[in-house]
């Protein structure tokens, strides 16, 4: 191709500013096209998503309501009209979702049986055994809102997965779908439970119908966050069975479950613990001195107090003022008095 | 002469299926998605029930009940919501509602309700 001689003649210092202006004109144009392209992609997106939501909704209320609905040839028309690709697969899923969500009775079964009819359960297993983390959480959500039974070799393999969601997803399908041991899944846990999967197991355990576990079966898990949880969850279930087995973990070796322990004893109201914790007192360290403290001032005898008060150091500032916190609430005319009862004890003169 | 059900609730999918269902049961339904709109079809139709959510937009479920017990207080009122707390039920029966269905709900069940409540007492008085 013949180069036009006003390009030849320009000086090289221009010919190189004339191309970059054409190679940033050009990425420019290219970036708009992108941005427009994305935009009526989105659109036509969103208009579907749109116009398939009301047909559903007319579809799975004829079908939920309507006698005379021929349901076998109307379902077989509907996916050959409408669900085609995976974005309406999509949509037919997130809205029987939204009516299992909000319809219980007999409507529960029907919805179900339309979400096979669809065919949407072989989409779910399809998410199931993809790599990308979200299908896998999307799939796992569904299978638990609708009460599906999914193979629990799948399942287990997303206990102990990387991606947060996909785990919090897998306690929740697993804790819904169990008749008899909802925490069974603890047994396989090798990952340590992060605060919000406590929670989250937690909160699956608020809507679970059967008899709740004996969360002592986890107290010797090799993993601490798992003791911790099951501690928690003694007190929170009144498992007043297990104080005893509680009382030997005041002297276990692991600060964070000392600590719950404590907590958890605390909230039982169990008087045993409190010799045990004024023994250790000294030893621990300042965040379970407080829970003692905290302990004696709610369970405890103020002559119990007392004796702890030797071992608060002049540095821990937060414990001293605790302490005479604790002492006002158990003697609230002696103020003063305990001030100066407690400088003797800690030898702390102003 | 059909029996006329006003519908309030935001949900599209909720207001679509009970509409739907109402409709089958061989009851006239209006529906409304927010408190004001209902509080213009309430001025402008003669209602034989309301079944109203209790988040509503614009005007909140509570305002509403007390809009409607003060301006119309024959219409029987059943409400269709979310909450299970005990204050929030407890509340809305001591406003004058006659029935408290929670979601999910069923649809049969519903149906039943709402027919009962329409063959009530209190709405035969404001038929007369």
């Amino acid at each position: 191709m013949l180069t036009p001689p006003y390009i030849i003649d320009l000086p090289s210092l221009l010919e190189i500013n004339l191309v970059m202006s054409l190679v940033f004109f050009i990425l420019a144009i290219s970036l708009i096209s992108l941005i427009l392209y994305l935009r009526v992609h989105k659109n036509f997106r969103n208009q579907r998503k749109d116009k398939l939501e009301v047909l559903l909704i007319d579809f799975i209320n004829n079908y939920l309501f309507n006698e005379d609905f021929d349901k076998p040839n109307e379902i077989n028309r509907f996916i050959k009209n409408q669900l085609k690709t995976t974005l309406d697969k999509k949509v037919a899923t997130k809205q029987l979702l939204v009516y299992a969500e909000n319809l219980k009775g007999e409507s529960s079964a029907v919805i179900k049986e339309i979400f096979y009819g669809f065919g949407l359960y072989n989409f779910l297993i399809q998410d199931l055994t993809q790599k990308e983390w979200y299908r896998q959480a999307r799939a796992l959500n569904v299978a638990y809102q609708l009460d599906m039974d999914i193979p629990m070799d799948l399942v287990d393999s997303f206990i102990n997965a990387k991606n947060k969601e996909v785990r919090q997803q897998a306690f929740l399908y697993l804790i819904h779908r169990s008749t008899d041991n909802p925490l069974g899944f603890l047994d396989k846990v090798t990952t340590p439970l992060t605060l919000w999967e406590q929670i989250h197991i937690e909160n699956g355990l608020k809507t679970y119908e059967g008899v709740p576990p004996d969360f002592s079966r986890w107290l010797y898990h090799k993993l601490t966050s798992v003791v911790v949880f099951n501690l928690k969850m003694i007190a929170d279930y009144n498992q007043y069975q297990h104080i005893p087995i509680l009382l030997k973990f005041l002297n276990h070796k692991d600060l964070e479950i000392r600590l719950q322990t404590i907590i958890s004893l605390r909230k039982m109201e169990a008087p045993e613990m409190i010799p045990i914790l004024v023994e250790n007192f000294s030893k621990e360290n300042p965040q379970i001195k407080k829970e003692i403290l905290i302990t004696l001032g709610e369970i405890g005898l103020e002559e119990q107090l007392k004796s702890v008060a030797p071992f608060i150091l002049q540095e821990e500032l937060d414990l001293r003022v605790s302490y005479l916190k604790i002492a006002r609430h158990l003697n609230p005319g002696g103020a003063k008095e305990e001030i100066d009862d407690f400088k003797k004890i800690t030898m702390l003169q102003a | 002469m059909k029996k006329k059900i006003l519908v309030i609730e935001d949900n599209p999918m909720v207001v679509k299926s009970l509409e739907f269902k109402l409709l089958k049961e061989g009851y006239d339904v209006v529906t409304a998605i927010d408190g004001r709109s209902a509080m213009e079809q309430l001025e402008n139709n003669h209602f034989d029930l309301i079944l109203t959510d209790l988040m509503l937009p614009f005007v909140s479920g509570n305002q509403l009940i007390e809009y409607i017990k003060k301006n119309h207080p024959n219409i029987p009122i059943i409400v269709l919501s979310t909450a299970t707390q005990e204050d929030i039920i407890t509340n809305a029966f001591t406003m004058g509602v006659d029935d408290f269905i929670t979601k999910p709900f069923s649809p049969n069940e519903l149906a039943l309700r709402v027919k009962r409540s329409i063959g009530s007492f209190k709405n035969q008085l404001s038929d007369n």
